[in-house]
């Protein structure tokens, strides 16, 4: 059996560690000796914790906001980049620089651009609720246009010519070619790009640690965040562990819900169905 | 469909091979990563690990390595130091990782107090209460009061290893003169002051709120000076109640009076100590004072040595009208601390390394960084300093404080210690308001 | 709409249409902007840069800054992303392509097991299984290694892998298959011979996708590793937030410098990766 190795190793290096994770969320360890079974107290513990109401609260919120930002942008550039021209080849080249940056690259090139007394914007934007939370998710933005862009634009060009001559004849304009064909001609595009981008926004995390550190006070304490500091600030690793028993929860059902959306599952049967 | 290939596409063979070749190339590559990951583990017979935070000043520590590896303490005890310098933001959570994995450095660098005391639960410090004892050159080589303060429970698991760090309210002469100021004595006094910076368009004080340690030091003072060291002791040894003191609330209001007048200008929670933001804006003129630990004198001579030299000012915090607190009482860390490993493979080695803190060399080397020695025979030293006139200021500001006490997220647990400073953070934002903010703060156990 | 006469327009798209070619300029400024401040503040001198405004060029251009980066550990800690990012794709392709192979040939409870496995895999956050995976790697004498970084980092990049591959796989007609069943070909030899030849598109596909895994890993070395050894770029360019402090324009060439390299790969061979990442897209 050739899958053996790779499903060990998964099993191994992935799925052994979650299964640890739900353990851990039952016990009390500080990172030092071996973890103390504790029951349900990490449980109670965040059942009545305000913040992570919040925290869940600002990971929807960034995951709608980037989700919605990002789509807009990639669709329209992307539609747009698919058209043959010179200049938009030279211009999508362009576009695309911000992805070659890592993650955190990008993170500190903006921490030093919002810099207050070094920047480019002599404001304080990060340090208001608003500013912080936009400056995530355009930073999240500016590293995943690119990306998705390249997704909508391989799209577009799938789309068969035909459609839009056919369209043409009937004396369709571009703006209408681009609501009546366009669109729904990209709706599998448009749902394998939301699906990276909903489960890529949830680990937001360096950028949150390294433009906000969850800031202000607490209102850009995503998820991830506030499992790092329960765990590598407060060293109650129990707790982090329950907190992320509880994010892979989460991530678990929105995927569940995706799959049934756009019929990830189905991919078993590609070529049973020709 | 979703992660399909769009261009499928028929290749040769020669790309199999090259893939396999590649493929056993990677095997062997790992292989040998795993052979290079642990080498450098604990328990090898001579290297001394020492784990220390990265800062402007680790050249002291770096030089008395370099003295001790060359010494015949060295060779006696068989072992060399090996220094880690772990940047400094992420140096507590470093050390608590590396403390759990067989990585463990075999000497480290502390605050004493709350910050080891999750080790010394977990036995993995090594008790050093005899050894001081029986060792003339550790027990009569610093000030008995330090020393103690890095004990637990009577038990001494450290030994001083920089200098003493009070927070100090520093100021920048060049504007005070500009402005014909002179350093006030009481809260009135300094509110005063306010209003004539703000009018001639001086922030009054920087602060790097990104941190929020700095924030935390106007609460310490602003609770001691309002009502006494008491206050904060009750709270130290576990009893939550004691943030419902009156002199919280009233800090607290303080604080936000403060923030509403601008005293801080408007930047101030984007703004960073450690990354040397707030001392920059500090010696250009844009603030004109800082409320930090006496380390700000070397952090300034590092990074702007002429504005260190002769525009740096310093005063003790003032009185508050009405309070309860002396303004003789102190803030800060008493000093950080060398705690050994109880797992480490050469205690001998460790333990002398840790004796090269009492010698004179190493206190003149603190002196040369513009700190103040711990050790007993410092006062004597002083004169060379590069700035006697400080150095010695500090040494009497420690010498006659009536109480010293040790900065909040130390003395506490680091399970209390991070909520407290969310808290803090809140108050200083606008985030929370007094009230809400010692609701908080009396919630957490 | 007035009528055209359609004969004459050879492609919808080539009309020229202002609305979105003044929308694409405005994203190119968005794009642009950022990345010529970072250039320029880069090369001002940094007692200069306090206070000054990071879009007026440097007045005395200086490369004392990427000189302090280069001294720092910058080529070491680019030499470690490489061979983490080297070790990663070898690993993902040694363990994927079989098992792709596998769950798209066999019909068995097993097979299809194991890839319902990889396909919730794509859903677990690599955030939440630090704590345990921290554990793990100190029981195991990894922790500092950068074996740490790679292995994790290799499973983690696994699920998306497997799917990329499974749908590239269901591509090869099962004619071939048969053909050369006929031929009397074993199953190492259908893998040798016709799958990996037919499924370039989608190693390579998996390949940048892997390699990109370890480019942007952060979270894992972070707290795996702590000493310089086997400290990668992302924590080398983070520790650099600390180390170089108010020194602006030294962490803005950090960045810039980490992004060279990946630059000059994007400009030889351009088409291979926007084609590789098309096909993390899909069709």
């Amino acid at each position: 059996m050739w899958a053996v190795p790779g499903v060990l190793f998964f099993v191994f290096f992935a799925v052994a560690p979650m299964v640890l994770a739900v353990y851990l969320s039952f016990t009390t360890w500080n990172g030092l000796g071996n973890p103390k079974p504790v029951g349900l107290a990490n449980w109670q513990k965040l059942l009545h914790d305000s913040r992570l109401t919040q925290s869940l609260t600002v990971t929807v919120l960034l995951t709608v906001t980037s989700w919605a930002f990002q789509t807009v942008v990639s669709l329209l550039l992307g539609v747009w980049a698919a058209g043959r021209q010179r200049n938009r080849a030279v211009l999508s080249a362009i576009f695309f620089v911000p992805f070659l940056l890592s993650s955190t690259a990008i993170a500190l090139l903006f921490y030093a651009l919002l810099d207050p007394n070094f920047g480019v914007i002599h404001q304080d934007t990060l340090g208001s609720t608003s500013g912080a939370f936009l400056a995530i998710v355009f930073v999240g933005g500016w590293q995943f246009i690119p990306f998705h862009t390249l997704i909508y634009q391989g799209g577009a060009r799938q789309i068969p010519e035909v459609l839009y001559q056919a369209a043409a004849i009937d004396g369709a304009g571009r703006y209408r070619q681009f609501f009546s064909i366009t669109l729904p001609q990209l709706r599998n595009t448009a749902t394998t790009s939301s699906v990276l981008m909903i489960v890529g926004s949830l680990t937001y995390f360096e950028t949150v640690l390294i433009l906000t550190q969850g800031g202000p006070g607490t209102d850009t304490a995503i998820l991830p965040y506030l499992m790092y500091e329960a765990g590598f600030k407060s060293y109650d690793f129990g707790y982090a562990s329950a907190i992320a028993t509880f994010l892979v929860v989460i991530a678990t059902a929105l995927s569940l819900v995706l799959v049934r959306l756009t019929g990830f599952g189905a991919m078993r049967s590609t070529r049973e169905g020709m | 469909m979703l992660f399909m290939d769009p261009n499928t596409s028929n290749g040769g063979r020669t790309f199999s091979r090259r893939w396999v070749l590649g493929a056993g190339a990677t095997t062997l590559l790992t292989t040998g990563l795993t052979a290079c990951g642990s080498s450098d583990s604990t328990g090898d017979s001579g290297t001394v690990t020492a784990f220390v935070y990265g800062d402007d000043a680790v050249k002291v520590q770096v030089k008395a390595v370099t003295r001790f590896n060359a010494s015949a303490a060295a060779k006696k005890a068989k072992g060399k130091i090996k220094l880690e310098k772990v940047p400094g933001a992420e140096y507590p959570a470093k050390l608590r990782t590396a403390m759990g994995s067989p990585n463990a450095p075999d000497v480290f660098f502390n605050w004493g107090g709350g910050s080891i005391k999750a080790y010394q639960e977990a036995n993995q410090l090594v008790d050093l209460t005899d050894t001081i004892k029986s060792d003339p050159v550790l027990s009569g080589g610093f000030l008995p009061s330090v020393l103690a303060a890095g004990a637990l429970k009577g038990k001494n698991y450290g030994i001083p290893m920089r200098g003493m760090q009070p927070v100090i309210l520093f100021y920048n002469k060049t504007v005070f003169a500009a402005h014909k100021l002179q350093p006030p004595t009481t809260w009135a006094g300094l509110l005063d002051i306010n209003k004539k910076l703000k009018a001639a368009g001086i922030t009054p004080f920087a602060l790097g709120g990104a941190d929020i340690w700095p924030e935390l030091m106007w609460l310490e003072y602003l609770v001691d000076r309002i009502g006494g060291p008491s206050v904060f002791d009750k709270i130290k040894n576990g009893d939550a109640s004691g943030w419902g003191d009156p002199a919280v609330l009233k800090a607290a209001e303080t604080v936000k009076q403060l923030i509403d007048d601008g005293a801080f200008g408007k930047g101030f929670s984007s703004v960073s100590y450690v990354n040397g933001g707030a001392p920059a804006v500090f010696a250009k003129g844009k603030a004109a004072m800082h409320l930090m630990g006496s380390w700000e004198y070397s952090t300034q001579l590092g990074k702007f040595p002429d504005f260190a030299k002769s525009n740096l000012g310093w005063f003790a915090f003032p009185k508050y009208e009405g309070g309860a607190g002396d303004i003789r009482n102190v803030v800060g860390n008493p000093t950080n601390y060398w705690s050994v490993n109880a797992r480490t493979g050469n205690k001998d080695a460790a333990i002398a390394f840790l004796r090269d803190c009492a010698s004179e060399a190493y206190a003149k080397d603190l002196v040369a960084n513009g700190d103040i020695p711990t050790t007993s025979n410092a006062e004597k030293l002083l004169d060379s300093s590069p700035n006697p006139e400080f150095a010695k200021f500090q040494y009497q500001l420690v010498q006659q404080a009536p109480a010293f006490t040790l900065s909040w997220d130390q003395a506490v647990d680091p399970d209390v210690s991070t909520p407290m400073l969310t808290e803090i953070n809140k108050l200083f934002v606008g985030k929370s308001s007094p009230e809400q903010f010692v609701a908080a703060l009396k919630g957490l156990k | 709409m007035p009528e055209q006469p359609t004969r004459r327009r050879r492609h919808w798209t080539r009309r020229p249409n202002p609305v979105a070619g003044l929308g694409s300029l405005l994203w190119l400024a968005v794009v642009i902007v950022p990345i010529y401040a970072m250039i320029s503040a880069s090369l001002t001198r940094q007692d200069k840069a306090l206070g000054n405004n990071a879009l007026k060029p440097p007045t005395d251009p200086t490369f004392a800054n990427y000189n302090t980066v280069l001294h720092n550990g910058f080529g070491h800690f680019l030499a470690n992303t490489a061979l983490v990012a080297a070790a990663v794709v070898g690993i993902v392709l040694v363990l994927c392509v079989p098992l792709a192979y596998v769950a798209v040939r066999t019909r068995t409870v097993w097979s299809s097991a194991a890839f319902r496995l990889f396909l919730m895999g794509v859903a677990i956050p690599a955030q939440a299984v630090v704590v345990p995976l921290y554990l793990m790697i100190a029981k195991l004498d990894l922790y500092d290694s950068l074996l740490a970084v790679i292995l994790p980092t290799a499973a983690f990049a696994m699920p998306v892998s497997v799917l990329i591959l499974t749908g590239t796989l269901r591509d090869i007609s099962e004619d071939l298959y048969e053909a050369m069943a006929l031929d009397g070909a074993s199953a190492t030899r259908m893998l040798f011979q016709l799958v990996i030849p037919m499924t370039k598109g989608g190693i390579s596909t998996v390949v940048i996708y892997a390699a990109l895994q370890a480019w942007n890993g952060f979270l894992f070395p972070l707290i795996f590793t702590q000493s310089d050894g086997p400290r990668v770029l992302t924590l080398g360019l983070f520790n650099y937030v600390s180390q170089f402090g108010v020194n602006i324009p030294a962490l803005l060439a950090s960045v810039v410098l980490s992004g060279i390299p990946i630059f000059a790969v994007y400009l030889v061979a351009r088409r291979a990766l926007v084609g590789g990442l098309m096909g993390v897209g899909g069709k």
